[in-house]
């Protein structure tokens, strides 16, 4: 069975952000470690999540199942509409993750970013 | 006339077992010479065709699950069985892509790749109890 690791840090750009580096393959068997990481890491307090995929080297829709519970959770008091998320942003997906990101429209609603400082400032 | 090679996984229906799956879609695919960015696709329509055979089809029962997969001509032909219960592929509801993910209802999605990232994805019943799924990807070797 694959394993999922996920390391929580702490980054201070205009505000504060909080940075969850997933380690591993993100499927259905996986998923759900993410989407837990990410309600403790609200429940605490967090309002700003930026999520570094550089050593996810599979994800399916499972994946952004978790990532799309982990958005409504911390865009849940704000009318999005079509506007992109203002507190989860993504960090560095591999191009295998980056074609499904845009296969199934996430980035139309959350951007992704290369540079990690411009990723933390972005927020 | 084409050469047909094939290889043959059989595994018991788990979420566990996804990882070994698609490290079978890469070692099978690599020994045909597949490009890389098709068998990128192999993997992952494989393994969400898997996967809902073990979440909707047998909904936490155990049984089994067989993949094949060959070369025919310039195409690579997967077929995923199950002795799970009948499947319509009809009902799944396609997600909605053009909506905010807050305004998005879950689910849906991967049959959506399944049908996206293939040339041909067909349902059909076994006899007696089971389902098939047929994938075709053309075009496979560059």
């Amino acid at each position: 069975m694959a394993t999922l690791n996920i390391m929580v840090g702490q980054e201070q750009g205009n505000v504060a952000v909080t940075v969850l580096r997933v380690e591993g393959d993100i499927d259905a068997a996986t998923h759900k470690a993410l989407q837990d990481k990410g309600s403790e890491v609200i429940d605490e307090g967090t309002t700003n999540i930026l999520l570094d995929l550089s050593d996810v080297h599979y994800m399916g829709s499972a994946g952004f199942r978790a990532i799309h519970a982990i958005s409504n959770m911390l865009d849940h008091e704000e009318t999005v509409g079509i506007s992109k998320s203002k507190h989860l942003k993504l960090f560095n997906p591999s191009d295998e993750v980056s074609r499904v990101i845009k296969t199934l429209g996430f980035d139309s609603f959350l951007e992704i970013y290369r540079d990690r400082a411009e990723a933390i400032n972005s927020f | 006339m084409s050469t047909k090679q094939g290889f043959d996984l059989s595994f018991e229906a788990s979420l566990e077992n996804l990882h070994e799956v698609r490290d079978y879609i890469d070692q099978a695919g690599n020994s045909f010479g597949v490009d890389s960015d098709v068998l990128a696709d192999l993997r992952l329509v494989v393994d969400e065709a898997v996967t809902n055979v073990i979440l909707h089809g047998y909904q936490g029962r155990s049984g089994q699950v067989e993949v094949h997969m060959e070369r025919d001509g310039d195409a690579v032909v997967i077929l995923i069985r199950d002795q799970a219960g009948s499947f319509d592929a009809s009902q799944v509801d396609t997600p909605h892509l053009d909506t905010a993910l807050a305004d998005r209802p879950f689910g849906g999605m991967g049959m959506f790749l399944i049908r996206k990232m293939t040339d041909e994805a067909e349902f059909r019943s076994l006899p007696g109890e089971g389902n098939e799924l047929r994938i075709v990807k053309r075009q496979a070797f560059g």
